[in-house]
């Protein structure tokens, strides 16, 4: 079948405004990370585009030195590494026995889980919650309320249920317990659902905001979204910085560089691991999105 | 059936604790909002604060700052949804008339990566390229007009940076889900609609686009279920004292003036409102979709 010229056109017009979508999305990072390593001049005269002018990592200096922000990043690690452990090891737990169509109670408690999805006490109440199990102030309250989202439940519940039964029967016959069949079969069997839902948890967690905010009152105990927001929004932080930069020269600097330089700071993390990531978890959203 | 019981040990040890998250962080929490009939203060607690019965709603819907905050959260959250509801159908219909999959992939990966950012990342390259001092936008604009222009303090700029950006974070990870939906379509269709002499276009038209219209009903149905959900993230993060007129939504309201300013009771009302709409909101939106043959259950 011979394409026509029409076609011909509609197909470089896809291709063109494809490119365009993608381009889209790259080149505002592009353009924060050369505002980040430009030069003073070239950022206040409003010509740095897509690279670098006068190359220089002053606002990574200023900000390593002058600010908490790598006490905020190591706070960032801890949170997103214990929690995602946490979630992950709920969230199987809760999966696993609700496949099991012996399980007693298993319709009652499959309501009220999903119930919990369209129907929430509200953000003032679970403050509350929280704060009446004196958790306010530390990390139990960033993991706690959300160990486990119920969507990524449902998710890995529905692909235990797709395991044959066959598989299930084997076992069963070779006289494999509850523990040693998950543990043996069901999550080797379900890496790729279970690398999405790390990584999902994972960017959920480092990029917690609001609940650090709400939960979190000491500055010591901020992680990287809060430190960085606060810059961006208040220039206190960058007269703090000039003030403890101490050398007999000012290092003048913009407040849009070292707005730049933290974002680059923060997304460099999810950066390195996204590209690895991303052919999984596009399966597990598939398969997310056959359940509903 | 001991048998029954002897093999549910197992799966008890595993859920109980699963059983007691829930209960204590999700169901605690629902009937704790039974604090929006009283009112609260530290020393009763929850459960012995003093009852009210409607006087915080009655305080609420008559307060204007509350109907105005609600009419920002429909007028933001409907515009979002209705505006950006094209993009990812357009986007997955696009992906899937590539042949070449490196150009495939190469797109697809940078277009699902705004997703992962958070909103201090999305809004902090917001806030720099349409700065008025140095912003990229700002420096075309100005080329082009002569003048500068306060992006982020004029109500109607505001909204449309607003709801673009929120097009720019996810069309590409919602178009995973049609993407998904067209795969699904029969291939046999378009072979008979290009041998009826069906050019591309009239196939999208009539093959892709009924092919895919369980998937947007379904989609319409419960971004319309979730309207009077405004995240707080991005709202708190764009919004500034200038365009407080149309920004202030229900989540930021309730942060500030119920957490920060501690009127406990009262905000409880409003998030409890926000639910209970939600929920019927919902509930409709399933039964509707049940309607056309695909619930959520």
């Amino acid at each position: 079948m011979k394409p026509s010229l029409g076609e011909k056109i509609y197909l470089l017009a896809v291709y063109m405004v494809l490119a365009g979508a993608g381009l889209l999305c790259l080149l505002p990072l592009v353009h924060i990370a050369s505002v980040s390593s430009s030069s003073l001049q070239a950022v206040a005269s409003g010509h740095v585009t897509f690279y670098p002018i006068g190359f220089s990592l002053d606002a990574y200096k200023q900000l390593l030195e002058g600010t908490p922000i790598m006490r905020s990043f190591w706070n960032s690690m801890q949170i997103t590494v214990l929690g995602v452990i946490f979630s992950m090891l709920f969230t199987i737990l809760a999966a696993y026995p609700l496949t099991r169509s012996y399980f007693i109670g298993r319709r009652t408690y499959t309501f009220g889980i999903v119930f919990t999805m369209l129907f929430g006490g509200g953000l003032i109440p679970t403050y509350l919650t929280i704060r009446s199990l004196e958790l306010i102030n530390t990390y139990w309250s960033l993991w706690l309320p959300g160990l486990v989202s119920v969507f990524n439940l449902l998710v890995l519940r529905t692909f235990m249920e797709n395991i044959p039964t066959e598989v299930d029967e084997a076992s069963r016959i070779d006289g494999c317990g509850e523990w040693r069949y998950l543990l043996r079969i069901v999550l080797p069997l379900s890496t790729p659902v279970l690398a999405t839902l790390a990584l999902f948890y994972g960017v959920g967690y480092w990029n917690a905001f609001f609940n650090v905010l709400m939960f979190i009152n000491e500055p010591a105990k901020f992680n990287l979204a809060v430190l960085v927001q606060q810059m961006i929004q208040s220039q206190t932080m960058l007269s703090q910085m000039n003030a403890a930069s101490g050398s007999s020269e000012q290092i003048m600097l913009t407040p849009e560089m070292v707005n730049a330089a933290a974002i680059i700071i923060m997304v460099l993390p999810m950066m390195a691991v996204y590209p690895f990531l991303q052919r999984h978890f596009v399966k597990g959203v598939m398969i997310g999105a056959v359940k509903g | 059936m001991i048998r029954l019981w002897r093999r549910n040990i197992p799966l008890y040890m595993m859920f109980v604790p699963v059983i007691i998250f829930f209960i204590l962080f999700k169901y605690v929490p629902m009937f704790g909002a039974v604090i929006a009939f009283k009112k609260y203060n530290f020393a009763d607690g929850m459960l012995h604060s003093p009852w009210v019965g409607w006087d915080n709603f009655k305080l609420l819907f008559s307060t204007p700052t509350t109907l105005q905050i609600i009419r920002n959260t429909l007028v933001i959250s409907l515009l979002s949804i209705f505006v950006g509801f094209p993009f990812p159908i357009i986007l997955a219909i696009m992906l899937n008339e590539v042949r070449r999959m490196w150009f495939k992939k190469v797109v697809q990966t940078l277009v699902y990566l705004p997703h992962f950012f958070s909103w201090i990342i999305v809004s902090g390259i917001v806030i720099t390229v349409f700065s008025q001092q140095n912003g990229l936008v700002s420096g075309i604009w100005e080329s082009l007009t002569g003048s500068t222009y306060p992006f982020l303090y004029r109500e109607g700029s505001w909204l449309a940076i607003f709801v673009s950006s929120g097009i720019w974070k996810e069309a590409g990870f919602s178009a995973i889900i049609y993407l998904a939906a067209l795969t699904s379509i029969d291939t046999t269709l378009y072979e008979a609609a290009s041998m009826d002499g069906a050019s591309r276009w009239r196939q999208i038209w009539n093959v892709t686009l009924p092919g895919l219209r369980l998937t947007i009903v379904l989609m319409f149905i419960l971004s319309m279920g979730r309207v009077m959900e405004v995240g707080f993230d991005q709202v708190y993060m764009l919004q500034n004292s200038t365009v407080s007129n149309i920004s202030e939504v229900i989540s930021t309201y309730i942060y500030k003036i119920g957490l920060m300013g501690s009127q406990f009771s009262l905000t409880a009302a409003l998030g409890l409102f926000e639910s209970l709409i939600s929920l019927i909101l919902v509930l409709i939106a399933n039964a509707i979709a049940r309607k056309y043959g695909n619930g959520l259950w």
